[in-house]
């Protein structure tokens, strides 16, 4: 079963796409900031993260690249209600840039297509 | 008078007895009678017979002299014509002058030797001369006093690829596109001083468009009394290329460590690969691509057209130097360039040598671009170029871009080491890119960002509503989602109900929630916008204050946080809008509860004198992080999860309409404090 890291400030948004997520049979864990994930991920073995990027503490940017750094091969999808962080170089070094819509099919593709793609 | 016109009857004295004798003779025969024997008559016989026989030898010795010394004559004619063997081989005879005759042959063929064996031995020297200099990297180039070309080594003719009688006779200025300001200094000087001027690292574009690079030296020499100039040029392209390559390199890697934009350093690249006259490339493009799959134009560097190629290079002398100038939509030359690479735009899917070099990851040279079949139309009429080379950028393990180079101007033929520096660039530009993944530049982007926000602030001070309303906009949109995710996730899971009827409900009460917390943004943007009528009476703060904490009592409750009140209690009486009053309480203590945390605690002070009335909150909390304590009162400062971060700004804006002050810090122990100032009437 696949592991996905759900990286989100807002509580209720996040326990969204937990249940979502694991109703579609993943394993999915929750982290409420950049600096949560960045620790998880430090612990953990994800096969994809999934990331916001305006959040307290420690922002989705910087976690991207705290991430990356350690583990250049993971993928990541950069989640966002902002499609401004578009023109920002960082978000080009993760896989996908999904935005934020309550519609969930998006996500919920890429997802598919990327763990597709890496044979998870 | 006989002699002069007859001079050879100077020599007739040696018939002076003859004749004499004859007289003798005819005086004795004719006045003495003797004519009377046969031996007179004999004898005037035997004296006629020898004067005539004398007179036909006289006569038939002078012509022989004649002759011969017309052949003397003539052999001295050949000799100084270089002439030294004849026709005639040799004279019989002993006589003086055909010994002389006979010696004169024989000089001559001595001299004939002499002269062919030196002749040998000067063509022996000319070719050797001739391969010495066809043989050197110096072109020659040798011009008369109007600096028109009198000849040029054949060196000179194959380098340049000119035809011998194409150039003969032309003015300098019709052989190279530019003579620049250095050159024709160099003449000038040369001409007048009499002495050798040298010209180093100079860049001669030729009419035929061939350009080199070269030291040159030039001497005046005169010749015959004429003038002439001999232009030396020595080739040091490929070694100035060399020198101009690792320049180049160690420019674009200090810029790289200097310079954290990535635009910057793209630019710099670009800049730097077109740099260093005749050298780099004429043109470099730069695309970029999206997170959307398309490969758009991103920067451009380069002259638009030979005109202006023709204006930079003459009036800069070669330069491996980068320009410090920045802003590459600022430049003066290249706009047509830039605006029809900033219009480029395609889908990454789209087939073409662009995405090609983009998905093998590979250095695409065409050639011939016009006979090109792998070539489309938009591709062509893009580049507009005969030549030209493509060069992908690569960050980690994907390609993001590429670089396209030409030399469309000088038509130079793009040689391997000018793709493989651009390679090395391109790898650089990756590079660096990657490692702005790094800490470093994570945090100096960071930085960007707050600054970026402090520049939101700043401008949101004077914000329109409007810009407020976009602001709000993205606000909205994070409980909008969650609401209606949730809602569709009811939707999905009514169809099986009744099993899942609690889920429903909780999901329901979310969505409920969430549209609360949408109304409150809505309800605090407009307070902030919309300037609020002003009541002011006289009120106790002690009594907004209690008001306040009995409305935040369940909050309170809630994270078990132990609320203080040290209210001084007879406080004078402050002018003030009691509803206003108690939005600013509400704010701060919302704040305060916000960020303490479980079973910490608020105190809500109250102080008087006889100016003022101070109000003091102050919490066990996370406290300020930022430097500026005054920062959190700007609108749209946040660092809560929900909230727009206009709470701070409206307690800011209500005090400040009250003539009041209002200060935040941190608390030694923990926490943040805020001191609020009103004025007492006096």
């Amino acid at each position: 079963m696949a592991k996905l890291l759900i990286v989100e400030d807002e509580q209720h948004q996040r326990e969204l796409y937990a249940v979502e997520l694991q109703d579609d049979g993943y394993e999915v864990d929750q982290a409420g900031n950049g600096k949560e994930a960045v620790e998880m991920v430090k612990s953990n073995k994800y096969d994809l993260v999934i990331m916001d990027i305006r959040m307290p503490e420690m922002d989705g940017i910087e976690a991207l690249g705290k991430i990356l750094s350690r583990d250049k091969k993971i993928p990541i999808i950069i989640y966002t209600a902002y499609s401004n962080y578009k023109s920002n170089f960082m978000t080009w070094t993760a896989d996908a840039y999904v935005t934020k819509t309550s519609n969930l099919n998006e996500l919920k593709e890429k997802v598919r297509e990327i763990l597709a793609s890496r044979g998870v | 008078m006989i002699f002069k016109r007859y001079p050879s009857l100077k020599n007739a004295y040696i018939f002076i007895p003859e004749v004499i004798l004859l007289f003798y003779l005819v005086y004795d025969f004719f006045y003495l009678n003797y004519l009377n024997g046969y031996y007179e008559i004999l004898m005037l016989a035997v004296v006629l017979l020898i004067l005539s026989s004398r007179a036909v030898m006289f006569f038939l010795g002078y012509s022989r002299y004649k002759t011969m010394l017309s052949s003397v004559r003539d052999v001295i004619n050949d000799y100084k014509k270089g002439r030294f063997i004849l026709q005639k081989k040799k004279v019989a005879g002993d006589d003086p002058l055909s010994i002389i005759f006979n010696e004169l042959l024989v000089v001559g063929r001595h001299l004939d030797s002499l002269v062919s064996s030196q002749r040998t031995e000067i063509e022996k020297f000319n070719d050797l001369y001739n391969s010495v200099i066809f043989s050197l990297s110096s072109y020659f180039l040798v011009l008369d006093e109007e600096e028109k070309v009198v000849s040029a080594n054949d060196g000179f003719f194959k380098r340049f690829q000119f035809e011998q009688n194409k150039i003969i006779g032309k003015k300098i200025d019709e052989i190279f596109y530019f003579v620049n300001a250095r050159l024709k200094g160099g003449l000038s000087q040369a001409r007048k001083l009499g002495k050798s001027v040298v010209l180093e690292k100079t860049h001669l574009l030729t009419l035929n468009k061939i350009s080199i690079i070269a030291d040159i030296k030039i001497s005046n020499i005169s010749i015959q009394g004429k003038n002439q100039i001999i232009i030396i040029i020595d080739d040091i392209t490929n070694k100035l290329r060399k020198d101009y390559q690792i320049t180049l390199m160690s420019q674009i890697s200090e810029s790289i460590q200097r310079d954290a934009e990535i635009d910057r350093i793209l630019y710099t690249i670009l800049t730097g690969v077109t740099s260093g006259t005749g050298l780099g490339f004429n043109r470099a493009m730069l695309f970029l691509l999206d997170p959307d799959g398309f490969l758009g134009g991103k920067m451009a560097v380069g002259p638009d057209s030979f005109e202006e190629a023709i204006e930079i290079w003459s009036n800069i002398s070669t330069s491996t130097g980068i320009s410090e100038s920045y802003d590459f939509k600022d430049q003066k030359s290249g706009k047509e360039l830039l605006k029809k690479v900033l219009m480029v735009k395609f889908p990454i899917n789209d087939v073409n040598i662009f995405t090609r070099s983009i998905k093998n990851r590979e250095n695409i040279h065409i050639v011939d671009s016009w006979n090109n079949p792998d070539l489309d139309e938009e591709i062509k009429k893009l580049m507009d170029v005969k030549e030209f080379v493509l060069v992908p950028l690569i960050v980690g393990n994907k390609a993001i871009g590429a670089i396209a180079a030409d030399n469309k101007f000088n038509q130079a033929p793009i040689g391997n080491d000018s793709i493989e520096l651009l390679s090395i660039f391109a790898s650089q530009a990756a590079l660096s890119i990657e490692s702005y993944n790094s800490l470093d530049m994570v945090k100096s982007e960071m930085q960007k960002i707050s600054e970026r926000q402090e520049a939101i602030v700043e401008s949101e001070k004077l914000a329109a509503v409007g810009r407020i309303a976009s602001q709000i906009a993205h606000e909205i949109r994070n409980p909008l989602v969650t609401m209606g995710g949730y809602a569709r996730r009811i939707m999905q899971l009514t169809k099986d109900t009744p099993k899942n009827s609690d889920k429903i409900t909780n999901a329901a009460s979310i969505i409920l929630k969430e549209s609360e917390r949408l109304e409150k943004t809505l309800s605090n943007v407009m307070d902030f916008s919309r300037p609020s009528k002003f009541i002011r009476e006289f009120n106790n703060i002690n009594d907004i204050v209690r008001d306040t904490v009995d409305l935040l009592k369940n909050l309170f409750q809630e994270k078990n946080i132990n609320c203080e009140l040290e209210l001084q209690p007879d406080i004078p009486l402050v002018k003030s809008d009691f509803n206003q009053m108690k939005q600013v309480m509400l704010n701060l203590l919302q704040n305060a509860i916000d960020a303490t945390g479980n079973g910490g605690t608020v105190v809500i002070r109250t102080v008087s004198d006889s100016r003022s009335l101070f109000i003091y909150i102050s919490d066990t909390g996370t406290g300020i992080k930022e430097k500026n304590p005054d920062a959190i009162f700007e609108p749209f400062f946040t660092t809560k999860v929900t909230g727009v971060g206009l709470g701070l700004a409206i307690v800011k804006k209500i005090i400040k309409d009250h003539d009041g002050e209002i200060k935040a810090r941190n608390r030694d122990e923990r926490g943040a404090e805020f001191e609020i100032q009103l004025n007492v009437p006096g």
